[in-house]
């Protein structure tokens, strides 16, 4: 998952794209609107953390913009200022969520991870395709029941398929997501991992949980056990 | 004259006085002057009298006689008012007037010939007279010569009459003129008064927040003060404005080290650093409480809604309604909301919208799956409730709750300080907060607020 951070304040910044990269997330930083909504548009992003008060373009207007361009990715606001309005007209522009500063680091975590999978399609934090069930709460993997270990990258790539159960991905998406853009990107990296996903899920080789697409990528093809309704 | 409020009764009250002193003046002046003419005039007559009198002696033989036939009718007719008498040097009286009825004339003391004068008499039986004296030396044909004197009374009663009945018309005009002119004035003063009536109204409509500004031509002497009062209203405005933005550059410049410390200790945590970093990240939480407190106080006005609309309740709790389903959204509250389509606050919509956030909130944040919201106005005040179907709140929690910063449940994440704000915000607008029991099952939170003074 690739995460786009507007912050201007260096220390926070830092710390904070520290941590969500510790939790598997792939982080853009980003230190003033002009530059955030950059970022925005150019590169491929699947939730924003946008900071209200920036220099330079206010994250209100940087808002704006991104749903004025059609980018329907999450946004969570982060503010400084408490008060009722701000919450309401952040909301109101489009964004998602917002966590009032000085914020818990795990309550953020909560919060992005939730509209993440919303944004998936899923109302619950347990993600369910076919025998195959996720929580990503306490990114417990089990099939038909029995627990499963997976390495962390292996998690992260499970969880990016299932988020988007039924939807084709690309190499190059898969990619974006779980990597930062200094890593050197080799597509057979991601072949090797989903064959090693595949083996995991289904060592038996019955239900075939992942698709390959010919020239076009994968998808989980295994339905979705527990539907949105939202 | 502190005491006459009214711009229209000071008018009235001194034009009055002025009246007043001014008919006085011209009552006396004009009364003299009439009593003067009236004297002069019987002066005229009396002097008139006497001549006639002297024309109708008859000297013959010697003898001073009148005969009645020269004589003026006055003279002849009984209490006419008009009193004749003819009296030689030794005292005795030649003659006197029928009109006297056989009563001596009241005077009987001689002019000295060639002398004349006026005398008041005012003597029992008789009306107020006055009368003329003039004596002189009557010459007989014969030689002889005799001193005389011959006087004439007149009664002063039909001239006192005149004199009153004067009098009672000049009060009558005067007192028409006084009442006359105030209907004028009053009715002027309504006119000229207009446009300060508009002014006040105007000023009242911008206090009730029905108006922003004041419009409208204003005469030169009052357009200065109009146009101080929109100048003063605008300031205050911007002045707020200016205040709430230096609150929120404060509460980012405060709340984003804070925010920053708390993520840079969440990120290095190891074993044996933990007791600190807890125990800092405890004095970090409650420094962002007191900042977030004091900061959210310090928004709330309480101003005088002075040149705002009064503000809509509805659209500020669906806007809330949308924001907190989106945040709350997992756990599917239903949200029912019954605000009166005229349920208006006469105040700050910042601070309508804080009460309004906090209250939600609450209700969202403590309820099982309900929330239910109303509101509706009364002339005076805006009552607005929200109850859920929560665990509700027991009367010693309801104590504590509105104690800044403490939570009801501390289980719950989020902001204890809210209701505080919101016990705050009520105070400010002289309205009241009570818990009660909602239909829901939970508790309920019952704002009523009185629309805002002026300044």
């Amino acid at each position: 998952m690739r995460l786009l951070l507007v912050e201007d304040d260096p220390n926070l910044s830092r710390s904070l794209a520290a941590q969500l990269e510790q939790a598997g997330y792939s982080v853009e930083k980003s230190t003033d609107g002009r530059e955030g909504l950059y970022y925005a548009r150019e590169y491929p992003v699947d939730l924003a953390i946008v900071d209200l008060g920036l220099p330079s373009m206010s994250g209100v207007e940087l808002i704006k913009q991104l749903r004025a361009d059609g980018k329907e990715y999450p946004i969570l606001v982060l503010t400084a200022r408490d008060r009722w309005q701000d919450k309401v007209e952040a909301l109101k522009l489009g964004a998602d969520d917002y966590v009032v500063k000085p914020f818990n680091v795990e309550e953020l975590l909560a919060r992005v991870d939730a509209l993440l999978r919303r944004a998936g399609g899923w109302a619950q934090s347990e993600l369910v395709c076919g025998p195959i069930t996720l929580d990503t709460r306490t990114q417990e993997v089990k099939v038909n029941a029995a627990k499963l270990e997976l390495t962390s990258f292996e998690y992260k790539l499970l969880e990016y398929l299932m988020l988007h159960a039924g939807e084709v991905l690309s190499k190059t998406q898969i990619t974006e997501a779980l990597y930062s853009e200094d890593f050197e990107r080799d597509s057979n990296v991601i072949e090797v991992f989903i064959g090693r996903l595949r083996r995991k899920l289904d060592p038996e080789n019955s239900y075939k949980p992942i698709e390959t697409l010919r020239g076009r990528g994968y998808r989980l093809a295994a339905e979705r056990g527990a539907p949105d309704s939202d | 004259m502190a005491l006459v409020r009214s711009l229209r009764a000071r008018v009235v009250l001194w034009v009055s006085v002025a009246l007043v002193v001014l008919f006085a003046a011209t009552g006396v002046v004009l009364d003299v002057a009439f009593r003067n003419s009236l004297d002069e005039a019987r002066r005229e007559l009396l002097k008139v009298q006497v001549l006639g009198l002297i024309g109708a002696v008859d000297d013959a033989g010697g003898q001073l006689s009148v005969p009645t036939g020269n004589l003026d009718p006055q003279l002849q007719v009984a209490n006419s008012g008009t009193y004749g008498a003819l009296y030689t040097d030794d005292g005795g009286a030649v003659w006197q007037s029928l009109s006297l009825l056989g009563r001596d004339f009241p005077i009987d003391y001689l002019a000295v010939a060639g002398d004349e004068r006026f005398e008041r008499l005012d003597v029992p039986g008789f009306p107020p007279l006055e009368a003329f004296l003039k004596g002189l030396t009557w010459e007989f044909s014969s030689g002889r010569a005799t001193d005389v004197t011959f006087a004439i009374a007149l009664s002063l009663e039909p001239y006192n009459e005149r004199q009153a009945a004067f009098r009672r018309i000049l009060i009558g005009w005067f007192l028409g003129i006084t009442l006359t002119m105030l209907v004028v004035l009053s009715g002027l003063l309504t006119f000229v008064l207009l446009p300060l009536k508009r002014l006040e109204r105007q000023v009242r409509e911008v206090e009730a927040g029905e108006r922003v500004k004041l419009t409208g031509r204003y005469p030169s002497e009052i357009i200065g003060l109009a146009d101080n009062l929109n100048t003063l209203i605008d300031t205050e405005r911007r002045r707020l404005s200016r205040y709430r933005n230096t609150l929120d550059d404060l509460a980012h410049s405060l709340k984003t080290p804070l925010a920053a410390m708390r993520t840079l200790l969440a990120e290095q945590r190891t074993k044996a650093a933990e007791p600190a970093q807890d125990a800092l990240n405890r004095e970090l939480e409650r420094m962002d409480q007191r900042v977030s407190y004091q900061l959210r106080r310090a928004r709330a006005t309480g101003a005088s809604g002075l040149g705002t609309e009064p503000v809509a309740v509805a659209p500020i709790v669906d806007d809330l309604k949308q924001t907190l389903d989106k945040v709350y959204r997992d756990k599917r509250v239903r949200c029912s909301v019954e605000v009166a389509p005229n349920a208006v606050f006469r105040g700050d919509p910042g601070d309508l919208t804080e009460v309004l956030g906090n209250l939600m909130d609450n209700g969202y944040k403590y309820c099982k799956a309900r929330v239910r919201v109303t509101a509706h106005s009364t002339p005076e005040r805006l009552v607005i409730t929200v109850g859920d179907d929560g665990r509700g709140i027991t009367a010693d929690e309801a104590a504590t709750l509105f104690q800044r910063g403490k939570r009801a449940d501390e289980s719950v994440p989020g902001q204890g300080i809210g209701l505080a704000v919101v016990r705050e915000t009520v105070d400010l607008y002289r309205g009241t907060l009570d818990v009660g029991r909602s239909e829901l099952g939970g508790a309920e939170l019952r704002v009523e607020l009185a629309r805002a003074g002026l300044l």
